[in-house]
């Protein structure tokens, strides 16, 4: 039982990587997956917890919770602005910044 | 009063050099032709303490190099060849220095041709004064660097700029040859001194310390420097260009002195030169295949200057020639007698072109017998003594070298190329004169009126050398030659040399005379083919003689053996087509762009900096600002440490 939603948490997560990664249209599916992501772990840590029986992850998963909260608030913050720059929010146009 | 001889040549090329312009044009003339002289009056005792008293005097002076292995000190020696050097080189530079005052006169820079002029003439009496090889080698550059100034003197012609490197550097290689020499001397003797080394070598006659096979290739490397200074056969090339410089500088240097130099070293090193015959045979031959080569040269040059550059190559052949036969004073006495009257053919030489107005083509001369008779004179006095003429200075010391060579009988050849080129020498001198003195004039109208005898200057010089090539071999035969046996040969051979030697001049008027009037084909080889039609129109007898078609093959083959000795056998052709452009392009090719723009440039700065710029800009083009392939990176590399930390 614990191994398939071992499983399930880490294939959520992969599958935010890969939005992350494979997306290149819009900003707001990045932000998504990033929370995607975070769920990924605190649902994991939940597991974790439970599995083991310690208190501990289920404490990191509700700061995970409050971090997540903020940083897509701060993440949606600035998509607003950059929109108001650039009037799009295609990650393609991000490429600004060259090596 | 020894070191001052030394002294005074160099106090007068530094004042004349450093204050010439406090002292003036006048003054300079005065201040150094006095240095000199006095300079002459000393050898001149010299020459009477050491050689007429026979006591050679030895002066240290103080050490030089002073290490474990190699002491060597700063030494004069003087003994009969030095004080025999002495003399030639001290009174030919005295007078030459007498004789520039009046041939330069109006040019601007005379204080620096006066002080070079010294200054070559101290180096050469520290060349010949030394008693080890090193402060030798001193006067042998020193001689090369003057040499080099002096062609150059006058440095706004590119033609004085070439032939003065070419000097130097031909000169380099003879140079490096002595260097090479005094390495191996240093390393089978141990030391540089002469003394010390001839002590050693004649030990070595009981074959116990030396070996005979470095001797050998001691002596064949001091040959090569003697070829190198002496412009023999293969490295002769520098002196008929040298002619360049003033004609002073030509008496002095390329005829009295500087080119002897080569063969002071064989007569100073004889001792090592006699534990080698093999080395003695290769002088004895390259000397006289030199005499002979010169002769043949200097018949057809048309520069008043290069005919007598190629007697004096000639010349010098023949004293390489009889060094070979182990006859060192001979050679000496050669040395010395060539030295007056090469020097007055020379000034003589220099008084006709300043005469006709810088002109040095022979063919643009003619008729001057009447106009410049004292030249004449002088002139005459120096080819008669220079073709050995009975009684004058050449003949004691020329036939006495012929008959020294046949009587080495295994060497016949050297002795039948000296007689050709006697035969030669007497040719050429004759034609010289002819061409320039009585064969009617070909100059133009308004510089054969301006035509004059020389300043008062320039005759004084003159007459003394002069005076000098008639009576100095008849009065040093006895002091020089009294060590020379005289060979036993028949009187027909006796007489060979002389017969030839009037025979050739006989044939220079034959030739002069009758031919020329006929077949202006003497005249200009070059446009034989049009003056062969012209002649065949006027039925000239040269033509008429021989038949217009075999004349006309005559004429061919008379065509290419003029241009194959005027232009000096090739030499100059075959040396820069085949060494010295292919070294060129070696060096160009092989040394410049492959080794130091190639492969050091590879692997060395370029190649590196290549590779690293195509690295970074590769790295950098990882940073390609699309967020999500930041963000794959960041991912891969995050599972690779995170797999990596977790092997370890």
């Amino acid at each position: 039982m614990f191994y398939e939603y071992l499983t399930v948490g880490i294939i959520l997560f992969i599958l935010g990587v890969l939005g992350i990664v494979l997306n290149r249209s819009n900003l707001i599916i990045m932000l998504m997956s990033i929370e995607l992501m975070l769920l990924a772990i605190s649902f994991l840590f939940l597991i974790n917890s439970v599995v083991i029986d310690n208190l501990i992850g289920q404490i990191f998963t509700i700061m995970i919770l409050t971090v997540a909260a903020a940083e897509s608030a701060i993440g949606l913050a600035i998509l607003v602005a950059y929109y108001r720059v650039r009037g799009t929010i295609a990650v393609r146009s991000l490429n600004l910044l060259r090596g | 009063m020894y070191i001052l001889v030394l002294l005074m040549p160099l106090l007068s090329a530094i004042i004349s050099g450093l204050f010439g312009r406090k002292i003036g044009t006048k003054g300079v003339g005065v201040l150094t032709s006095t240095c000199i002289s006095i300079s002459v009056i000393i050898s001149s005792c010299i020459f009477y303490e050491t050689v007429l008293n026979s006591s050679p005097t030895y002066i240290k002076l103080w050490r030089w190099f002073d290490s474990d292995l190699l002491i060597t000190y700063f030494g004069l020696q003087f003994d009969s060849i030095t004080s025999i050097m002495l003399i030639v080189i001290t009174s030919v530079s005295a007078l030459v220095h007498i004789y520039s005052i009046g041939y330069m006169s109006g040019d601007p820079h005379i204080p620096r041709f006066m002080s070079y002029l010294s200054l070559f003439t101290f180096l050469m009496i520290v060349l010949v004064t030394s008693d080890n090889f090193i402060q030798l080698f001193i006067g042998w550059e020193g001689v090369g660097l003057c040499s080099y100034l002096l062609i150059n003197f006058w440095l706004t012609r590119i033609k004085a700029n070439k032939a003065a490197m070419k000097a130097m550097l031909i000169n380099r290689v003879g140079d490096i040859g002595l260097v090479l020499a005094m390495i191996k001397i240093f390393d089978e003797f141990g030391t540089l001194e002469f003394s010390t080394i001839y002590s050693i070598m004649s030990l070595s006659s009981l074959n116990l310390y030396i070996d005979k096979e470095s001797i050998t290739i001691i002596c064949l490397l001091l040959f090569l420097g003697a070829v190198g200074k002496s412009a023999q056969l293969g490295l002769h090339t520098w002196l008929p260009d040298a002619m360049e410089g003033p004609t002073p500088v030509s008496a002095l240097i390329h005829a009295a002195t500087m080119v002897t130099a080569g063969v002071f070293l064989i007569i100073r090193s004889g001792p090592l030169f006699e534990g080698s015959p093999l080395a003695l045979t290769v002088v004895t031959v390259l000397g006289a295949m030199t005499a002979f080569f010169a002769a043949t040269t200097g018949v057809v040059q048309n520069d008043l200057k290069k005919v007598i550059a190629y007697s004096t190559c000639s010349q010098l052949g023949y004293m390489v020639m009889v060094c070979g036969l182990s006859n060192y004073s001979t050679s000496l006495f050669h040395l010395m007698n060539h030295a007056f009257f090469k020097a007055l053919l020379f000034l003589s030489a220099g008084s006709v072109i300043h005469a006709i107005s810088d002109e040095q083509d022979m063919r643009k001369m003619g008729g001057l017998i009447k106009s410049i008779p004292f030249t004449y004179t002088m002139i005459l006095i120096g080819s008669l003594s220079l073709m050995g003429f009975p009684y004058l200075t050449g003949f004691y010391s020329k036939d006495l070298i012929l008959e020294l060579t046949y009587d080495k009988y295994y060497i016949a050849f050297a002795y039948w190329l000296g007689s050709l080129s006697a035969l030669l020498t007497a040719f050429y001198s004759m034609r010289l004169i002819y061409l320039t003195f009585i064969t009617n004039t070909n100059s133009k109208k308004e510089i054969l009126i301006g035509v004059h005898e020389p300043s008062l200057n320039i005759i004084f010089p003159l007459l003394l050398l002069a005076f000098g090539s008639i009576f100095v071999g008849y009065w040093g035969k006895e002091v020089i030659l009294s060590n020379v046996i005289p060979p036993i040969v028949s009187n027909s051979i006796k007489a060979v040399p002389l017969i030839f030697s009037l025979l050739g001049a006989f044939l220079a008027f034959v030739v002069y005379d009758r031919l020329v009037r006929v077949s202006n084909i003497w005249y200009y080889p070059i446009n034989y083919k049009k003056i062969i039609a012209q002649n065949i129109k006027n039925e000239g007898l040269f033509l008429n003689l021989t038949g217009g078609y075999s004349g006309r093959i005559i004429g061919s083959i008379y065509h290419m053996v003029y241009t194959f000795l005027n232009s000096a056998w090739q030499f100059n052709y075959v040396i820069n087509h085949f060494f010295v452009r292919n070294i060129w392009k070696f060096g160009h090719l092989i040394t410049y762009r492959v080794i130091d723009r190639g492969i050091l440039e590879v692997i060395g700065p370029r190649g590196i900096s290549r590779i690293f710029i195509k690295l970074t800009q590769f790295i950098s083009n990882l940073q390609s600002g699309m967020v999500f392939n930041y963000a794959l990176i960041m991912i891969v590399f995050t599972t690779l440490f995170l797999s990596g930390a977790s092997i370890l």
